[in-house]
């Protein structure tokens, strides 16, 4: 059994007019680092594949305070957003540099867990999507994207087109921690965004990737985070938080046990990273 | 649907395949155009041994569909290998030990290039991220950083040498 039809539309327009026509079967893939394997090992047996590499969606350019990313646009084309740092350490710290140059923005937000690391930092961004059909277009927030384990709102007709990231100058960190130094699946995964009102946080974003069905937001230990000063004890608590809100699972790199204990603490290195900013910072 | 024609450029020449929905850039290039130093790995992405340039830019084959790369510039390593001698990345290899046995090679000497394009001087570090989607399992890579730094030397020494 082999693909019998290969699509490379050349726009946007001709992309939606085949979703239209070809339906749910119609499998979508743009830089092929998920979909490839599994069609090689034949895991995955198309009929129709939709290839986006041609359809102009790779474009990234910043409106006023907002970054707009092609879903398409690659993981090497964000190591040049200096405007959004932890989007750079995100994707530096992504697979290998030729899965880099084929991998794309868009295409992270569908990776299954433990991959994702990129839709970690955008989660923590506030970041959302554009979601289009042949007949108009929606945009949504990133954070109700993904609903279960491989499971989104999208409906049969849409394709993702576009992620928004607005560019704040708030403090963030990205840690992604693994078994290797690179080009290693995740334990877990944690991005934060901080605001501050003088010397206490005023809101907080911690997102975590690998030890959930999708990367997910630790609202619990956000909340426990606001009206602190990031101290000793409340980072203790929202780290004990986090670790309890992820729902981890047992894979060839880690156990469940393994990767909610490493949530919590890696989420302590994280706040403790910002701490230390803010008080260099003077606060 | 049927087979269809793409063309692209492997090396300094340009060659026309035809090919059946979805064929691998991997397939073509070693079944269809003989360029075997492609090497097929895991066809997973994961071992960085099918590595080849799409436009200067690393990638591997073995995840393009080779109707992605229709009208680009391929580079593989029989592209880089003169008629006669080796490339300076392959000498370098050759008297440095960097291989023994020579699976993941090409696919390294690709990366190098690539890298060297990018940065004739890089550390020991640059080199370190840039091979991390290449496995080799039998010389622990010291060996192979030593030729890349060494392949660096040469190449801007002959560089050098045709500006004086």
């Amino acid at each position: 059994m082999t693909v019998t039809s290969y699509f490379l539309p050349r726009s946007l327009p001709e992309a939606l007019d085949l979703m239209e026509q070809h339906g749910p079967a119609l499998l979508v893939m743009a830089g092929g680092t998920i979909a490839m394997p599994l069609i090689n090992e034949g895991l995955s047996l198309p009929d129709a594949v939709m290839g986006l590499r041609r359809a102009g969606l790779d474009g990234i350019e910043r409106t006023d305070d907002t970054l707009r990313i092609g879903a398409t646009a690659t993981l090497t084309q964000l190591l040049d957003q200096a405007d959004v740092p932890i989007l750079r350490e995100a994707a530096r710290n992504t697979a290998s540099w030729s899965i880099r140059n084929m991998a794309t923005v868009g295409g992270n937000l569908f990776t299954p867990p433990p991959g994702g690391d990129v839709a970690v930092a955008l989660l923590a961004l506030d970041a959302s999507v554009t979601l289009a059909c042949a007949t108009g277009e929606r945009v949504i927030p990133l954070v109700d994207f993904s609903t279960g384990f491989l499971t989104n709102q999208l409906a049969a007709d849409e394709l993702l087109v576009e992620i928004q990231v607005p560019i704040t100058s708030e403090p963030t960190a990205y840690i992604k921690f693994g078994r290797k130094h690179a080009n290693t699946p995740a334990v877990v995964t944690v991005a934060v965004r901080l605001e501050w009102n003088e010397e206490r946080v005023a809101d907080a974003r911690i997102a975590l990737g690998a030890v959930a069905p999708h990367p997910i937001r630790a609202r619990q230990a956000e909340r426990l985070l606001v009206g602190t000063s990031l101290d000793r004890g409340a980072i203790a608590g929202a780290a004990a938080a986090a670790a309890q809100e992820c729902e981890p699972f047992t894979d060839g790199i880690a156990t469940d046990w393994y990767r909610r204990r490493m949530a919590g603490l890696i989420v302590s290195r994280a706040l403790e990273q910002l701490a230390q900013g803010a008080a260099e910072a003077g606060r | 649907m049927a087979s269809t024609i793409v063309t692209f450029e492997l090396g300094d020449r340009e060659v026309e395949v035809m090919v059946k929905p979805m064929t691998t850039l991997q397939s073509v290039l070693r079944n269809q155009l003989g360029q075997t130093a492609v090497k097929e790995g895991c066809r997973q992405g994961g071992c960085g041994s099918c590595t080849v340039l799409v436009d200067g830019e690393p990638m591997l084959s073995c995840l393009l569909p080779v109707e992605d790369v229709a009208g680009q510039r391929i580079t593989t390593l029989e592209s880089i290998t003169p008629t006669e001698g080796l490339h300076p990345i392959q000498q370098a290899f050759l008297d440095n030990y960097a291989f023994q046995c020579g699976y993941c090679t090409p696919g390294m000497v690709m990366i190098s290039k690539a890298l060297l394009d990018h940065d004739p001087v890089p550390s020991a570090d640059d080199i370190g991220q840039a091979l991390t989607g290449n496995i080799c399992r039998c010389t622990g890579y010291r060996p192979i950083v030593r030729a890349i730094q060494v392949a660096g030397d040469a190449m801007r020494d002959s560089v050098g040498e045709q500006a004086r």
